[in-house]
């Protein structure tokens, strides 16, 4: 018989909140988490707004004693969130677990890079119009430090959790741009279903609010400039939207197959029933415009379920807010959902939480697993202006009481790796 | 329902000894060392100043020519997938939209992608010039910066240096849409994604995968962080090629190298009913981490013996049962170390029966490169009954009881073992089986 895969943990740090229940409620209350740019001087950069992670302190969930003192900025969100999951998995203390069959699957996108010491030198090693490598690498060993770098690599996340919690079963990473954490939830799952694994410890960390992260995504245009409207500038599905909302954070979730869940007395809080991925093999630049890669990810996760789209009561919509990804996404509801497309409801927290990157699917999922739980859908903020192309129910801008037994959620990643989960 | 059997139906080697799976092969035969004074920049200020280089690379040659403007936007990393899955392609015989008539055998939606990659460097000549583009006394000033200065930066700047560009330019060439994946976990990477692939074809999530992972260190930020986790070997500049020496007594640190290994995996009766040469079938698959891996200069191998036995396990097979075993073998004393306690630990008693073999010492250090040049060294040694001697080990370190040797010796083989960890704890394993003709 086919495993089963049940969620019996969550924990989220993000810019709306540092736990699950304050992030749920700052939704349900049409909170925005985006404000100016506090990490570095954006002043004058074409986007000086962001959703950032304000005063977070890893000692509130791990204690001030922890072992994790060369953790960067999304790791300490991931620390922070993963330890939160373990224990609303009632998993503290446990010494029974078979380490070697708990393993961690994460989306956490790389480190953040060490801005400062690695612009100076580069500069300082600058002659005339090239970079001189001779001088570079003797100040190199002066400017950098090793955690500082070592850290960057997206696996130390995967490390820093296995140290937390002893894990010694399959580790992974993947850093599939905006769909990772989405990704790592659903191979996880894979993972379970196959035996390799009992709990999976698994999500996305991300934090690129730096200024070559900031820079990078401004020289693709594909962040929102409506820099005198900063609350309001995730507009997903709003004719008005004109690009995403870089957030950072992270979420974690205790992936378990369900007879082991059921043998430790443990709350179940969903299961994940499907599980799709595709990619759009068109461009790295541009989603295929038809929604044929991302129809196909909701199609093989439906599949994966055994589900039609009629089993379907709610969508969690990858909805950045960029002018292609809603028009494309909402062309692929249709082609999946056909008929029944306008009356699935299908939501953005993005237009609240912001973009956070690796880290957007799992905390997405977070939110799936609150709206059955307490029967509401979280809305789409600044929804005012309804676009020709995007005309499905987006849950405009006040969370709605519903009859939520299945959800998709869905994730898109640049390049073209799209992936859909299915949980009940 | 049973799982599907998977079986390796291409080889694609990008290496600093050879381009493609033969010459690759012959050049293992031949003992060959790539490793020499580095010279894709001026390397002359660090302390270890020699790397594997591939010499007189692009991606160029292995793109269809509507696709060469894309390689502008590639990383080097980005590149050696490229041309890796390409010779993979060529090499199992499986056309994809990239073949030169464009006639496609092989069902897009059913054709997955899962390829390993690493940290991608930044190129600091191209950030620096427009960096100082936006200099107040000496120092970079963003609100220079944010006002134009980041302007002298190609749009797409941010796309050459994510990770996943690996697999999406792979599947943009060959019009892969299935699942498509990118697993950054250093060194075992591509093992770990060739294990996952083979579990995507096993539970007909889809038919072809093509699978691996691909690396450059040769830029001065790779060599910078190898050298402060002391790592690199930094005594033997003035005889590279005798200088990474893995699993030998003289062992005295690795040195950066890159390249890539992509493999086509195909669902077995899809290969055997369209007449494919299987190089070899993938029967076990093990993944694990080691916890005490935070202390970053210490090896971390714990979770190799735990993947290998797992994939031991996976696989059915004993211990005893092992004929050839592909090792990680850096060179750096302590991993060596390490690796061999590992090893011992997965293989108890018969750990020095299969016969084994290390790659570094002619490559240099691959990483996320490195698991699918090994899995594509594995599947040739078994189909040719040859294991390929050890680059630069002559006398074994103490307490490695590993069955090396330094020439090529013949032997009849049916299972492979191929393992590696890396800096991070986390590990992977496959057990490869000689596919009967």
């Amino acid at each position: 018989m086919r495993r089963r895969i049940v969620i019996t943990g969550m924990g989220t740090v993000n810019p709306l909140g540092h736990d699950v229940e304050s992030t749920w409620r700052a939704l349900l209350e049409c909170r925005s988490g985006i404000s100016k740019t506090e990490l570095f001087d954006a002043s004058t950069y074409p986007t000086t707004f962001s959703a950032q992670v304000k005063g977070y302190d890893l000692s509130k969930d791990l204690g001030a004693e922890h072992k994790h003192p060369t953790a960067g900025r999304n790791c300490q969100f991931a620390l922070g969130a993963a330890r939160q999951a373990w224990r609303h998995a009632g998993l503290e203390g446990n010494t029974s677990l078979d380490r070697t069959r708990l393993g961690i699957y994460l989306g956490s996108g790389e480190g953040s890079l060490d801005f400062w010491n690695l612009t100076n030198c580069m500069v300082d090693a600058w002659d005339g119009d090239h970079l001189d490598t001779v001088q570079w690498a003797k100040l190199a060993v002066q400017y950098m430090d090793l955690h500082r770098e070592v850290e960057q690599e997206s696996n130390m996340t995967v490390a820093h959790l296995a140290a937390e919690f002893e894990a010694r079963g399959p580790s992974f990473n993947v850093l599939t741009a905006c769909a990772a954490s989405t990704q790592a939830l659903g191979e996880a799952s894979e993972q379970i279903r196959h035996g390799d694994a009992d709990v999976v410890v698994s999500g996305g960390a991300h934090s690129m609010i730096h200024p070559y992260g900031v820079t990078g995504f401004n020289r693709l245009t594909a962040l929102s400039t409506r820099n005198d409207e900063v609350e309001t500038a995730s507009r997903p599905f709003d004719l008005t939207r004109d690009g995403f909302v870089l957030g950072e954070g992270a979420s974690v979730l205790i992936l378990e197959e369900y007879e082991h869940a059921m043998a430790r007395g443990a709350t179940i809080h969903a299961e994940i029933i499907g599980y799709g991925a595709s990619a759009d093999a068109f461009r790295i630049t541009d989603q295929d415009p038809e929604g044929d890669g991302a129809a196909t990810s909701m199609r093989a996760a439906l599949s994966d379920a055994g589900l039609e789209p009629k089993d379907i009561d709610y969508v969690s919509a990858h909805g950045t807010g960029t002018k292609q990804n809603d028009q494309v996404e909402t062309r692929a509801i249709k082609a999946v959902f056909g008929e029944r497309a306008k009356q699935v409801p299908v939501s953005s927290v993005k237009s609240m939480l912001g973009h956070l990157i690796a880290a957007a699917g799992a905390t997405e999922l977070i939110t799936c697993i609150l709206a059955i739980r307490d029967q509401v859908l979280p809305p789409t903020t600044n929804l005012h202006t309804p676009d020709p192309d995007c005309d499905l129910d987006y849950v405009p801008n006040e969370p709605r009481k519903a009859n939520v037994k299945t959800v998709m959620s869905n994730s898109f990643g640049f390049g073209g790796q799209n992936n859909t989960l299915i949980i009940r | 329902m049973a799982d599907r059997r998977v079986g390796i139906t291409g080889l694609g080697v990008v290496a600093p000894t050879a381009l493609g799976a033969e010459d690759y092969w012959r050049s293992l035969l031949d003992g060959a060392r790539a490793v020499k004074t580095v010279d894709l920049f001026d390397a002359s200020g660090f302390d270890c100043t020699i790397g594997g280089q591939l010499d007189d690379f692009s991606a160029r040659k292995f793109v269809p020519k509507h696709y060469r403007k894309a390689v502008k936007v590639m990383a080097r990393d980005i590149e050696i997938a490229v041309a890796a899955a390409e010779l993979a392609f060529r090499d199992a015989g499986i056309r994809t939209r990239a073949s030169e008539d464009g006639e496609v055998d092989v069902d897009p939606k059913r054709l997955g992608c899962n390829i390993g990659a690493g940290l991608i460097c930044t190129d600091l000549e191209e950030l620096g010039q427009a960096v100082t583009t936006a200099l107040v006394d000496g120092r970079l000033d963003l609100k220079a910066w944010g006002r134009g200065g980041m302007d002298n930066l190609t749009p797409l700047w941010l796309l050459k240096y994510l990770p996943n560009m690996l697999s999406c330019h792979v599947t943009i060439i060959h019009g892969a849409e299935g699942p498509s994946n990118c697993i950054t976990c250093g060194d075992p990477s591509g093992i770990l994604a060739v294990g996952e692939s083979t579990r995507l074809i096993a539970h007909g999530r889809a038919d072809v995968v093509v699978a691996g992972g691909a690396e450059s260190k040769l830029n001065p930020m790779g060599l910078l962080r190898q050298g402060l986790l002391r790592r690199l070997c930094v005594s033997r500049n003035d005889h590279p090629a005798e200088a990474c020496r893995p699993f030998d007594a003289a062992h005295d640190g690795t040195v950066i190298g890159e390249g890539g290994g992509v493999l086509i995996l195909e669902e077995i009766e899809r290969a055997r009913q369209r007449g494919a040469r299987i190089h070899a079938e993938i029967v076990g698959f093990g993944a694990a981490a080691d916890p005490t891996a935070l202390d970053v200069l210490k090896p971390a191998a714990g979770g190799l013996s735990i993947a290998a036995g797992k994939a031991l396990a996976d696989a059915g097979i004993t211990a005893e049962q092992v004929d050839l075993l592909v090792a990680h073998g850096t060179g750096v004393p302590a991993e060596d170390r390490a690796e061999a306690d590992a090893w011992a630990a997965a293989l108890g008693s018969a750990v020095d029966k299969p016969a084994a073999v290390a790659l570094a010492g002619g490559l240099g250090s691959t990483f996320a490169g490195s698991g699918g040049i090994a899995l594509a060294t594995a599947a040739m040694a078994l189909n040719q009954g040859v294991v390929p001697g050890t680059v630069n080990f002559e006398k074994p370190a103490d307490g490695v009881p590993l069955n090396l040797a330094t020439e090529a010796r013949q032997r009849e083989m049916t299972y492979a073992l191929v393992g590696s960890f890396t800096v991070g704890g986390q590990a992977g394993a496959c057990v490869l089986k000689k596919c009967e003709a």
